[in-house]
């Protein structure tokens, strides 16, 4: 029952009580003393309602929202197509590149290994090894499509999980890492493992061979400023 | 001291495909006789067995990675002496340095070539 009408509710009694026809002058100021609080509260409570119903309006208001954007943000599509999708597409890059490195290589050993007593024979062969490896070659036009569609689905979710966090203000909050999460982290920290840098070694062979010239025999102590040419 | 080219190498790489690839490069210049591992402790286990004149090593593998197999060898007594290569695609100077300080004998950066390959095992082991 809304604050309001336990207010009415209230005054109603204290003025049947007032009809009554009580006698004793002390109830009476009290009865009086209890209708001007009742007054008083209904006031409070007439305002505190108004409060809490336009609190409630705005978070149904959000909570709305909300829903509508994360319905933009098509999450089941996200889950159920773009993703596995992109998975799939990966793990037939893996298996094409396995299999084009398999032939690659299986060729390439096979001249290695080749008989040039007879060179015509020798030669006809390694050509044909050359044909089978410019042919595994094509492996690249494939997996370069696949590797692009799984670059636009990794765009699409991007433009849209940035969309939902600009319109709702999300901001990015710590703390929501699984334990497997924290562990893989911590071993690669741990363990230095930053993987492949894009467009070629960050350090080239050339810096690292100048540092080893540099520190000679003694392994164990790196001088500071062959570190720090490095660094320049 | 020449260099024995029937020493035992182990190569250590989690893609069997790069063990290969080393294996060809290594037959190219001479050493034939290689061992391989997939990962730090399957070839931490057999260092244990075996000893080997080199170990070429990958960085990240897992459960063990080149890293702590380097620090587990150079804390062992009976294998710190081993000659240790890294070759990896693990650029940052950082992890040159890391390898550096743990006692690596020298350092390739994938992609890498026979020459490359020659020249640090030159550099390492002496002429062959």
């Amino acid at each position: 029952m809304p604050a309001a009408n336990v207010a009415a509710q209230v005054r109603t009694s204290l003025a049947s009580l007032k009809a009554s026809d009580l006698q004793d002058a002390q109830i009476m100021e009290v009865l009086k003393l209890a209708h001007q609080l009742t007054d008083t509260m209904k006031l409070f409570f007439s305002s505190l309602d108004q409060s809490i119903c336009q609190e409630f309006n705005y978070i149904a208001d959000y909570i709305s929202r909300t829903r509508d954007e994360i319905s933009a943000l098509r999450p089941n599509d996200i889950k159920s197509e773009r993703i596995p999708s992109a998975g799939v597409e990966l793990e037939a890059v893996v298996g094409d590149t396995e299999k084009a490195t398999e032939t690659i290589m299986s060729a390439a050993e096979a001249v290695l290994c080749e008989d040039a007593t007879d060179y015509d024979e020798y030669r006809a062969n390694v050509e044909a090894r050359m044909m089978t490896i410019i042919e595994a070659c094509s492996f690249q036009d494939l997996a370069g499509q696949r590797v692009s569609k799984v670059v636009n689905s990794l765009r699409h979710v991007e433009s849209r999980v940035s969309r939902f966090a600009e319109v709702m203000g999300v901001r990015d909050a710590d703390g929501f890492e699984t334990e497997e999460e924290k562990a893989e982290k911590a071993r690669a920290e741990k363990n230095l493992l930053n993987g492949p840098a894009v467009g070629g070694p960050e350090t080239s062979q050339d810096d690292i061979d100048a540092m080893f010239a540099e520190a000679g025999e003694d392994v164990s102590d790196l001088d500071q400023s062959s570190i720090d040419n490095l660094f320049d | 001291m020449a260099v024995e080219m029937t020493m035992p190498i182990l190569v250590v790489d989690d893609y069997k495909t790069m063990i290969r690839i080393i294996r060809n490069l290594l037959k190219q210049i001479g050493f034939e006789n290689v061992d391989e591992a997939a990962d730090g402790q399957e070839a931490y286990e057999k260092m244990q067995e075996n000893k080997y004149g080199l170990v070429i090593s990958d960085w990240n593998m897992e459960p063990m990675t080149g890293y702590e197999l380097l620090q587990k060898v150079r804390a062992d007594e009976s294998m710190k002496a081993t000659p240790f290569i890294m070759v990896t695609a693990e650029s940052k100077t950082e992890n040159v340095v890391a390898a550096k300080r743990a006692g690596v004998n020298n350092y390739i950066v994938k992609p890498f070539n026979a020459g490359t390959l020659k020249s640090k095992m030159t550099a390492v082991l002496g002429d062959f």
